[in-house]
Order: C-alpha cells, then sequence, then structure tokens
C-alpha cells in the first residue's frame, strides 16, 4: 500500500537555486527506501517538502492520499524527521528526551516507556541513558536522535544521514531498528552517503542527481547491466608509476588514480586477460599487488553520476 | 493543543535545566544591581527619584529576560540546528509560543520580587501595592518576550544577536525607564511615545506605588497592542515555509 506519493515536485528557491527538478517517487508501507546523491543532490529540500517545512514550487505530495502540501500540519503528524542537525540534548538525558518526544508525538505514557526501553537497548546505549546530552558523544546524540524519530514514527519515517558518527557495531543495530519500524507498518524514507551499507539493509534505492532522479528501483536492479563488470584493482610501486599505467581495458572508461592505487572496471570477459596484464606488470616491478572483484554497487553509482558534481559541471 | 501545551512546558524546562539556575541568578543581579549601582549615581535620592529608580530595575529585569535572554536562546537554536528538531514536531505552533512565553515569564518573578526588597531596604520606600501589579507584570514580561521572539525569529541570528544588546542598551540608558522622559531631548521622547519602553515601566511604577489620579490605562493598552505584533510576527515566520 502506497503510502508517501511524490509526484513531479519541482523546488526552486527565492535565490534560483533548482534544488529539485520534477522528482516522483512512491514509498510503500513495510519499505525502506534510500536516497543516494551528491551533496546539493537535492535530498534534504525533498525530505523538507514531504515534512511541509519547505513549500514546493509545482508538484503533489500525498500521505495516505491527504494533498500535504495544502496541509503542512497534516504532514507533521504523518511523517517523523531526523534531521542531518545535532537533536537538542543539552540538559536532557537519552531516556528523557525519547519518552517526552515519544509523549508530544501522541504516545501514551505507557507506549512512550516501552518504546524508549526497546530503542535503548536495540541500539545498545543502555550506558548512556541516564547520561545527559551535553557529555554524550556524537556517536551516541546522533543515535538518540533517531529514537527521538523513530519512538512514535507515524506513518512515516524521515532519517537525514543517520549512519553518520555512529560505530559500525551500532550501524548495524541502527539498520536493524530501521527495519523494526518499517516492519511495524510505517514507510522509511533515508538519505545517506553509505552506499555500501544502503545495499544491504534497503528495498529500494532512489539517486538524486542535480534534483532529478536518475534511477529507482532495488540495488539487484540497480547493479542490473553492470553485473557482468568486475573491478581491477592495482597497487602500483609508486604515485608516478601509478600516473603512468594504461591498462588496455575500456569498458568501465578511464582508470580511477588515487595516489599508488588503480582502479579499473572491466568486462568479465576480459577478465582472464586483464590477470594476465596484472600478472606481467608484477613482473616487470611496476605493480605491488591486484586484486579482481565483482563491481560494488559503489562503482556502479560512481559511474551513474559520472563522478561529477553540480561545481565540475559550471567549471 | 493543552497536552502539547504542557508537555512543552516540561520539555522546555528539561533543556533549560542546566542554565536555569545561572539565568535565575543573572537576573536577579541584575535586578539588585541597578538599585544599588544608580544608588551610587544618584547618591541623594528623593522619593521620587528613588521610586523610579527602583520600579525601573524591575522593568530593566523583565526586559532582560524577554528581549535579551529568549531571544539570543532561539539565536542559539538556530546555529545549533537545534530549531530544525523543534520545527517538524506534530503541535500546533501556537503550544510552542505560549509555553516558551510561559517559562520565561515564570523565569523573571524570583528576580523581581528580589529587586524590590532590596529596594524597600536600600531606599527606605513605602509602596501601595495595587492588586494590578500581577497583570501589570504578566504584560510586561509577555510583551517583550513576544518582541524578543519576533526579533529573534524574523532577523538571521547573528543579527539577531546584536539587536537584542542594543534593546538593552537602549532601555537602560536612552530611555525613560529609570526617570521622567522629560529629562530626554524632545524628538527622543517624542519617539518613546510609540516605543514600549515608556508603558512598560510606567504600569509597573504605577502599580508598585499608585499615584494620586490612580493607575492609567494607556499603558496597558499600548502592551497590549505590542504584545499582538510582536506575537503575530514569530507566529508568521513560524508557520511561512521557505
Amino acid at each position: 500500500m502506497t503510502v508517501l506519493r511524490v509526484e513531479s515536485v519541482t523546488k526552486r528557491y527565492r535565490g534560483g537555486v533548482l534544488a529539485n527538478d520534477g522528482v516522483s517517487l512512491d514509498v510503500a508501507a513495510g519499505d525502506v527506501v534510500g536516497v543516494l546523491g551528491h551533496n546539493g543532490a537535492g535530498k534534504t529540500t525533498l525530505l523538507n517538502q514531504i515534512v511541509g517545512l519547505t513549500r514546493p514550487t509545482s508538484g503533489a505530495i500525498a500521505i495516505d492520499g491527504t494533498d500535504v502540501v495544502a496541509n503542512p500540519a497534516h504532514a507533521r503528524r504523518a511523517c517523523s524527521l531526523q534531521p542531518q542537525s545535532h537533536a537538542p540534548l543539552d540538559g536532557v538525558t537519552p531516556r528523557q528526551a525519547i519518552e517526552l518526544i515519544a509523549r508530544i508525538r501522541g504516545a501514551s505514557r505507557r507506549r512512550a516507556r516501552q518504546r524508549t526501553a526497546e530503542l535503548l537497548a536495540g541500539l545498545d546505549l543502555e550506558p548512556w541513558a541516564a547520561t545527559r546530552g551535553e557529555r554524550l558523544s556524537g556517536g551516541v546524540r546522533r543515535l538518540t536522535a533517531f529514537c527521538l524519530a523513530a519512538a512514535e514514527p507515524g506513518r512515516i519515517l524521515m532519517l537525514d544521514e543517520p549512519t553518520n558518527d555512529v560505530d559500525p557495531v551500532r550501524r548495524r543495530l541502527l539498520w536493524r531498528q530501521i527495519r523494526a519500524v518499517a516492519d511495524a507498518g510505517a514507510a522509511v524514507l533515508l538519505v545517506t552517503h553509505g552506499v555500501v551499507e544502503a545495499e544491504r539493509a534497503v528495498d529500494r534505492i532512489v539517486i538524486l542527481h542535480n534534483g532529478r532522479v536518475v534511477s529507482d528501483g532495488t540495488p539487484a536492479e540497480l547493479r542490473g547491466s553492470h553485473d557482468s563488470r568486475l573491478r581491477l584493482e592495482l597497487h602500483a610501486m609508486s604515485d608516478a608509476v601509478a600516473e603512468r599505467l594504461s591498462p588496455p581495458f575500456t569498458a568501465g572508461g578511464p582508470p580511477a588514480v588515487s595516489g599508488r592505487r588503480v582502479v579499473v572496471t572491466i568486462d568479465a570477459s576480459e577478465a582472464a586477460a586483464a590477470i594476465g596484464w596484472a600478472q606481467r606488470e608484477r613482473a616487470a616491478g611496476t605493480v605491488d599487488e591486484f586484486a579482481v572483484n565483482p563491481a560494488s554497487l559503489e562503482d556502479v553509482y560512481i559511474g551513474l553520476l559520472g563522478g561529477r558534481t553540480e561545481a565540475d559541471r559550471a567549471a | 493543543m493543552l497536552r502539547s501545551y504542557a508537555l512543552l512546558v516540561k520539555w522546555t524546562l528539561l533543556r533549560l535545566r542546566s542554565t536555569l539556575p545561572l539565568l535565575l541568578l543573572l537576573q536577579t543581579l541584575i535586578g539588585i544591581g541597578i538599585v544599588i549601582g544608580f544608588s551610587f549615581l544618584v547618591p541623594e535620592a528623593d522619593a521620587g527619584t528613588a521610586l523610579y529608580l527602583s520600579t525601573g530595575a524591575l522593568t530593566i529585569g523583565l526586559i532582560t529576560v524577554g528581549m535579551v535572554a529568549a531571544p539570543q536562546l532561539v539565536a542559539q537554536q538556530k546555529l545549533s540546528g537545534a530549531f530544525d528538531h523543534q520545527r517538524v514536531l506534530p503541535v500546533p505552533r501556537l503550544a510552542i509560543l505560549a509555553a516558551d512565553a510561559s517559562v520565561w515569564v515564570a523565569l523573571t518573578l524570583p528576580g523581581l520580587a528580589a529587586a524590590l526588597g532590596v529596594a524597600v531596604l536600600r531606599f527606605d520606600l513605602h509602596f501601595t501595592l495595587s492588586p494590578l501589579v500581577v497583570p501589570a507584570v504578566l504584560l510586561v514580561a509577555l510583551c517583550s518576550t513576544a518582541i524578543g521572539y519576533g526579533v529573534a525569529y524574523a532577523a538571521r541570528p547573528e543579527v539577531a544577536l546584536a539587536l537584542t544588546q542594543l534593546i538593552l542598551f537602549v532601555a537602560l540608558m536612552f530611555a525613560p525607564v529609570n526617570y521622567p522622559a522629560d529629562r530626554l531631548p524632545r524628538w527622543l521622547a517624542a519617539a518613546h511615545e510609540w516605543l514600549p519602553f515608556t508603558y512598560m515601566a510606567q504600569s509597573i511604577r504605577e502599580t508598585v506605588d499608585v499615584p494620586a489620579g490612580g493607575v492609567s490605562v494607556l499603558p496597558f493598552a499600548v502592551l497590549a497592542l505590542w504584545s499582538a505584533a510582536g506575537l503575530v510576527v514569530t507566529y508568521h515566520v513560524m508557520t511561512r515555509r521557505a
């Protein structure tokens, strides 16, 4: 069942910046959808329009069939949003903050207490549950901010870069809680830069570029035609050698060089030839070591956006 | 609405917990400090001057909290991003405003009592306190908070911070709060007929020590208008979508 429907939403700010350009997407109950894109791709603008903080220049946004562009108060009741900025936790402990915000979001006292306990345990935050906000680390503050939104999420839970500052172990716990919110019937829309994490944790990935949706599908669909692609990674003997290496494979565009590291995307049919070439380079003493792996979603993502940003394009 | 209001008051108080004692202390010290400090400036204060100074101290105390501390906190929240979190809460905008205003008004009360007590001791004053002092104090507190919020919501945080300093400076030195308006140059006195400071001071002064002609109504009316203006601006900015 579709909970959120965004149709041809365009947002042009007063300064003339086009942040969203005809964005359309649907999110169903129980789905976790990840929005990926470069800085300035229009991701946060999209979330702000859904929750009613920003008004679209044109287009329609509906939550459970209700037009929320005309009724932003309804949007605030139906959505919970974890903004990118740090939550106001000075003077408040995570337990107090989560319980109180859950109640402000409409939960009964009992449910607020129960959800708070669930989230604190689920994210392994209990050691800090009674510590005042000003003494918490960035990661714990970020996770607490997640709990503020997730304790009583409403119909749509929206998260703006929820995994920032969070340690790898708790990231996994966080993804588990995000999934639990979706399983309980909410729609989840999250913005992230963690392409690799998103691949494992979300049902669908929407890629925004310069305010437009350039891709929308499951991680498998997104990899799609790229399934036959492999990545050849080489470590040259020095930076200068890395610059001079010219692998004779062009299926995935020119090699990406950073320091001694050279990455080339190759076609699976070229694998044998590529390994042979790399072996010869190694024997010749130009390459230290090399590896061939399936292309990751990150490679696909970078391939899709061409490694370019708005600033590059303007230049 | 009422449920949101009660929970928001709790939320605001919790978050202010670490700064609350400091704010209370500061506000009390300012009140007492003005009474004592001005008595150095005017060593031979007659009864009239003493009344101006002691009731002026109360007014300045209320202005400090409403027009300086409150907007500074809002500006700080804007800079730190805490503002974003508040804006997405599913509560009526009016409830946020009402909760904040209540907390700030409550915050001024202990300082007022202290300043008045010190004034009585220092100047050996005898007041004819009117019951109207309660609505007067509440109205002055509401008015300064409303204007302070209007400034803090409408202006960029950096501008708001500078403006609050200016407001305090004007109220303390260049407004007929601690002295009668006839000591000001005519143009400034005329300007103060439109600004709220004169009326804030007058409503407090006349209800603390009722003059022979009784408490004037005009200050209450003007302050109500200024409060409404501040609240309208704040509410408009709160509900505006970029």
